[in-house]
C-alpha cells in the first residue's frame, strides 16, 4: 500500500520534469538545424556522416533562397495565388516573362475593384480604380509577394536566419519548406514553400513567436513556359502612366527615432499632407530587406488616452500620443516592437 | 403489374366491394400502395380538393436523407487565430475623389487592442495586457429606440472616434504608397552562378 502511494507520488514528481525536458530537446533540435545556417562549412561536416547525401549535395537554405530570388526573374511563368488572412481570401495572377530585351511582369487582384500592378523593365506601373494610375522606378512590383524575394538575398541574413526545414507537397508538386527566422524578438518569422523542380514560391506563411498564422499566401495555380506569354508581351506596345518623381528635398524633423531593431536602414523622410483628411504629418520610412516600417508624427490638441494598437493580419498601427504630438508606428512588426519604437521617439 | 389488381384498387377506391386478400396485398406490396395513393392523388386533384401538391415522396426523401446522416457526437474544436482574437469589419466613409487611396486600405479587417495608460487604470489592468477593442468603437448597432437625451455625448465622442480612425487608414493607406514608392529589390548580379548551384536542373 505504502509503495503504491510512493510510486504515485514519485510519478507526479517527475512529470514535470519529463515535460520539461521535452520543451527543452526541441529547443535544441532547433539550434541542430538553425546551425548549418549560420556556418555553411559545418553543416557539409555534419551531414558528412552519410555518404549518399555528401554526393548528392544537399542544396543549404540560403542556396534555396538564392534559387527563389533567380528564378522569379529568369522564369516564364503564369501563376494564381490566393492571399489569405483574418478570414479574407484575396485571388491574384501573377505572370512574369523575360527574354533578351525586357522583362514583363503583371500582378492583378481578381476580385473586387481593379488593382492592376505592371512593370516593363525597371518601370512599374500601378492601376487602382480610385486613383490616377502611375509609373514609379523600380526592379519589383510591390505586393503581396515580398519584394525582398527577388533581391539581394544575402542582405536578408543580416536580421534573418534561413533554415531547411523539409519536404512536403504544396500544389501538387514536391515543395522544400526554408524559414526565415529572425535573428531577434523583434520581426515575425516566414515560412516558405519552394517548388523543388522550379524554384519558385508556392506557399509563403508569416508566423508570429507564438507560432500563430497570421497571413499566408497559396499559390493555386503555376505553369511554367519556355517563353513569354501574349498577354506579357502586349505591355511592351502599351503606353504606361507618367513617372513619377519620388526625388524630393529632405525635410528638417524636431524628432527622431532612437531605437529600432537591427538591420533597419532609413529609407524615406518626408512632411506631407495625408490624403483625404488633409492632416500635416512627418515621417520616416525604414527597411530591413524584408519589412518596411513607417514611422508617424503630427501635432494634436486631443486629451490624453490610451494607446492604441490596431491588426490587420501582420500588419500593426500602433497610436499614442505624448506631450501634444501623435505617434503613429505601421508596419509588418509585433505590437511589442511597434510599441518600443514608438515610446523611443524623441522630441528636440 | 396485373391489370385486374390495379382495376380492384381502383374499385375499393371507389367503395365497391373486393376481395379481402387484395386489403392485406394492399398494405405488402409498394407498387400496388403507390398506385391506391395515386388514385387518391388522382381524385383529389380532378374535384379540386389539392390545396397544395404535395410529393408524398419528399416526406420519405428526407426521412431517408436524415437516416444516411453520420450520427454527430461533438463538433471538433478548431483553434485558429482568428478565434483567438475577435475581428471586425470596419466599414469606413466612402471613397471620394482622388483621397480615395485610404480606401485601397479600406478592406482590411483590423482588430484593435488597447493598453490602459492612465495611473488609474493601471491598479485594475496589469501592465502587458492587451485588451482586445473594436476599432472605431462600432461594436454596438445603433438601434432605433436609442434613447435621446443619452445622444449628445456619445455620438461626439463618436465622432471623435471615426475621425481617429479616419487618420489611421490615411497612415495605413500612406505608408502603403511609401513602400510603393520606395520598393528597392537590388536583386543579386551572380545569377549565373546561381544557375549551376540548382538542385534540379530541368
Amino acid at each position: 500500500m505504502n509503495q503504491k502511494i510512493l510510486s504515485l507520488l514519485l510519478a507526479l514528481v517527475t512529470m514535470p520534469v519529463l515535460s520539461q525536458q521535452s520543451i527543452e530537446s526541441n529547443h535544441s533540435s532547433e539550434d541542430i538545424v538553425a546551425k548549418p545556417v549560420i556556418n555553411d562549412e559545418q553543416a557539409t561536416e555534419q551531414t558528412a556522416i552519410s555518404p549518399i547525401e555528401q554526393s548528392a549535395k544537399v542544396p543549404t537554405a540560403l542556396q534555396w533562397m538564392q534559387r527563389l530570388s533567380y528564378s522569379i526573374r529568369n522564369l516564364n511563368f503564369d501563376s494564381s495565388f490566393v492571399v489569405v488572412k483574418n478570414n479574407r481570401a484575396e485571388p491574384y495572377r501573377w505572370l512574369h516573362g523575360v527574354d533578351e530585351n525586357n522583362e514583363l511582369e503583371l500582378m492583378t487582384l481578381l476580385n473586387g475593384p481593379r488593382k492592376e500592378s505592371v512593370r516593363v523593365n525597371d518601370n512599374v506601373s500601378y492601376f487602382n480604380s480610385t486613383l490616377h494610375p502611375y509609373t514609379v522606378k523600380a526592379d519589383a512590383i510591390s505586393g503581396p509577394i515580398p519584394v525582398a524575394f527577388s533581391g539581394d538575398i544575402e542582405k536578408l541574413q543580416q536580421s534573418y536566419d534561413f533554415v531547411s526545414v523539409g519536404k512536403s507537397r504544396i500544389l501538387g508538386r514536391p515543395a522544400q519548406l526554408i524559414r526565415l527566422e529572425s535573428r531577434d524578438k523583434q520581426r515575425f518569422g516566414y515560412w516558405l514553400w519552394l517548388d523543388v523542380q522550379s524554384g519558385l514560391l508556392l506557399k509563403a506563411a508569416l508566423i508570429n513567436r507564438n507560432g500563430d498564422l497570421l497571413e499566408q499566401i497559396q499559390f493555386t495555380h503555376l505553369l511554367i513556359t519556355e517563353k513569354s506569354s501574349d498577354t506579357l508581351n502586349q505591355l511592351l506596345v502599351a503606353e504606361l502612366p507618367t513617372t513619377l518623381d519620388v526625388s524630393h528635398q529632405v525635410p528638417e524633423l524636431s524628432w527622431q527615432v532612437s531605437w529600432l531593431p537591427s538591420g533597419f536602414e532609413l529609407v524615406n523622410t518626408k512632411r506631407n499632407r495625408l490624403a483625404g483628411i488633409n492632416q500635416e504629418v512627418e515621417s520616416l520610412m525604414y527597411n530591413d530587406g524584408l519589412v518596411d516600417v513607417s514611422i508617424y508624427v503630427s501635432a494634436t490638441n486631443e486629451a490624453n488616452r490610451p494607446v492604441s494598437i490596431n491588426q490587420a493580419g501582420a500588419t500593426v498601427l500602433l497610436s499614442q500620443l505624448r506631450d501634444g504630438y501623435e505617434i503613429n508606428v505601421v508596419g509588418q512588426i509585433p505590437s511589442d516592437t511597434a510599441k518600443a519604437i514608438a515610446d523611443s521617439v524623441n522630441f528636440n | 403489374m396485373n391489370e385486374n389488381k390495379l382495376q380492384a384498387v381502383s374499385s375499393l377506391l371507389d367503395q365497391q366491394p373486393v376481395d379481402e386478400n387484395l386489403l392485406t396485398e394492399l398494405t405488402d406490396n409498394d407498387t400496388l400502395n403507390e398506385s391506391w395513393s395515386r388514385y387518391h392523388l388522382i381524385g383529389d386533384i380532378m374535384r379540386g380538393e389539392t390545396a397544395d401538391f404535395i410529393d408524398s415522396k419528399l416526406s420519405h426523401n428526407i426521412a431517408s436523407a436524415i437516416a444516411a446522416e453520420p450520427t454527430l457526437l461533438a463538433p471538433k474544436a478548431t483553434t485558429s487565430i482568428a478565434q483567438k482574437v475577435k475581428a471586425k469589419v470596419i466599414q469606413l466613409g466612402k471613397p471620394f475623389g482622388q483621397f480615395a487611396i485610404a480606401a485601397s486600405a479600406a478592406g482590411l479587417m483590423i482588430l484593435g487592442v488597447q493598453q490602459a495608460n492612465n495611473e488609474g487604470d493601471m491598479t485594475a489592468v496589469p501592465a502587458q495586457v492587451w485588451q482586445p477593442l473594436p476599432m472605431g468603437g462600432v461594436a454596438d448597432p445603433v438601434s432605433y429606440n436609442y434613447s435621446r437625451q443619452d445622444t449628445a455625448q456619445p455620438s461626439q465622442q463618436k465622432r471623435a472616434q471615426i475621425e481617429r480612425q479616419q487618420k489611421l487608414q490615411a497612415i495605413l493607406a500612406d505608408h502603403q504608397m511609401q513602400t510603393k514608392l520606395h520598393s528597392k529589390a537590388a536583386p543579386t548580379e551572380v545569377s549565373e552562378q546561381i544557375d549551376t548551384k540548382q538542385p534540379n536542373k530541368n
